[in-house]
């Protein structure tokens, strides 16, 4: 009998707290803008045989009849897990489907939840084919992996309280306590540009967005297209100023692995231009920010 | 390792993080635990149940979850703390279920004539345990309760997902710049091992010093 009653009690606190959780999170709906249904894939092309070279990279894959990405499951807009549907939505998801099927012919991805502290030996040691997740191009990291394209170039920004006045631009941060997403780029560009501001990071983005509302720091840094998208939502949240950065995003290959880097920059040429890579856009950024955007070009940064 | 050398300052005040977080949440623990075993082991039913609540509930729920609610979900009801404090109060509270439960085992380890013989000698409930019950049962757990220490400091670690820069977010925001995990993680987790070691030899160093020869 105790250990029945134990059990129940049990049950209880555990339904005490997860009603709790269910609490704080209810400001902030998992998806941001609608997804519409993906039948965006349908009109990708696919690769010549030609194309797969024998004892490749692409042929391995084309032989296992998966493509393996390393990518985020939290990322609004660009690579989020559909809670209902299981599916994984966004550009960077497209991408990497779009990419399965110009390889195998099929969009089959298996999505392997990587971070930034993991995502260097995951391709080095050959976990995942690729990385999709907003991996932004610098000469440090390309010492270490390769990088294809940009595929997508986008912007940090500042989000404060409505009302708040004497912040304008990334130098105003000096002395102020910032709050960032824990490992976005947006940590060591605030060092750079505001040494004096004191960072405070959290895991993800409706995180960040309560403790901006809960006056835990004066201002949001974060990629221009997610607090456009926060902004919508939550009208006590503004944006301030224009992106004062540029981030371009890369596609991760393993290090040295010319061949794929071609057939992959190959890629992207071909899907921006018949039109695939603005279908992508428009049905997962696009949702949020209006008008056309365009892509950067193939090449283009220091390190791809 | 050049990647975790070049950072040695932003490692080092990281490191100071994580020794405050692990001292004042170690002592915290120690005088909640301290309570919460005076009443599991007291005469009156209500305490004894209190106490068990209390154990039951911080046992079984992820420390993850009591951080993440007490940083966002108290400021809804009007309650806000600083971030480290915050973090040192759920620490202490969480780990004191644990040092309750080792001391708990201590004091049942404490011979029960022990109890009867103070109690004969007419000493109340909380005298017989200060003077006569816990200093044995103390000793007896010392191993335990260095283990707790070594578990508390690791999981202090957790406090980097509410925004307390400590070694933890220190590794992750320097391999943001550096994109150096390997160098940069082991450095971080020597930094914890040695905390470990320290914590170990002192353990052992309190056992030998305290043994009871009877």
């Amino acid at each position: 009998m105790v250990s029945i009653k134990r059990v129940a009690a049990l049950a209880a606190l555990t339904m005490v707290g997860l009603s709790a959780c269910g609490g704080t999170d209810s400001g902030s709906p998992a998806v941001p803008g609608e997804s519409k249904k993906s039948d965006v894939i349908s009109g990708v092309p696919v690769a010549a045989v030609a194309d797969i070279l024998p004892g490749s990279t692409m042929e391995k894959i084309k032989q296992r009849g998966e493509l393996i990405v390393g990518g985020s499951l939290d990322a609004p807009l660009l690579s989020q897990q559909n809670p209902v549907s299981g599916e994984i939505e966004g550009f960077d998801a497209d991408m990497g489907k779009a990419l399965a099927k110009y390889i195998i012919g099929e969009p089959k991805v298996k999505i392997v939840n990587s971070a930034s502290e993991t995502r260097e030996a995951l391709l080095a040691n050959g976990t995942v084919d690729v990385v999709f997740q907003t991996y932004t191009i610098t000469p440090e990291r390309a010492k270490q992996v390769a990088f294809a394209g940009p595929y997508y170039s986008s912007g940090l920004t500042l989000a404060v309280r409505k009302g708040t006045t004497g912040i304008a631009k990334p130098e105003d941060l000096n002395g102020k306590t910032v709050i960032a997403g824990a490992n976005t780029p947006a940590i060591p560009a605030i060092e750079k540009l505001a040494p004096k501001a004191k960072i405070v990071t959290f895991g993800s983005d409706p995180e960040c967005m309560q403790a901006l509302k809960q006056e835990r720091g004066d201002v949001y840094v974060q990629d221009e297209t997610l607090l456009i998208a926060n902004a919508q939502k939550d009208p006590s949240v503004q944006l301030v100023g224009k992106p004062f950065t540029t981030d371009p995003y890369g596609i991760g290959l393993k290090h040295g692995d010319e061949d794929f880097k071609k057939f992959v920059n190959g890629w992207l040429t071909k899907i921006q231009g018949d039109g695939n890579w603005q279908k992508i856009w428009k049905n997962s950024i696009g949702t949020i920010v209006p008008g056309e955007a365009t892509p950067p070009e193939i090449g283009s940064v220091p390190g791809s | 390792m050049s990647a975790f050398l070049d950072h040695l300052p932003q490692f080092w005040q990281g490191l100071v993080v994580t020794l405050q977080l692990t001292a004042a949440s170690f002592a915290g623990a120690a005088v909640v635990g301290l309570v919460i075993t005076a009443l599991r082991v007291s005469p009156v039913r209500v305490l004894r149940g209190i106490g068990t609540a209390y154990v039951e509930t911080f046992q079984n729920l992820p420390l993850l979850v009591l951080l993440v609610l007490a940083v966002f979900g108290l400021p809804e009801i009007g309650v806000k703390a600083g971030l480290l404090e915050t973090a040192i109060v759920v620490i202490a509270l969480y780990e004191a279920a644990y040092l309750a439960e080792a001391l708990r085992s201590g004091v049942n380890a404490v011979a029960a004539g022990q109890g009867e013989a103070a109690r004969a000698l007419g000493l109340t409930f909380s005298q017989s345990l200060r003077h006569v019950v816990l200093p044995q049962a103390l000793r007896t757990v010392i191993q335990p309760i260095g283990n707790i220490f070594i578990a508390l400091t690791m999981n202090t670690s957790l406090a980097a997902a509410v925004g307390v820069v400590e070694l933890t977010a220190t590794a992750n925001r320097v391999n943001l710049l550096e994109a150096q995990p390997i160098p940069i993680f082991v450095g971080a987790g020597l930094a914890y091992a040695l905390i470990a070691a320290c914590a170990g030899f002192v353990t052992g160093r309190l056992e030998r010093r305290l043994v009871m020869i009877r």
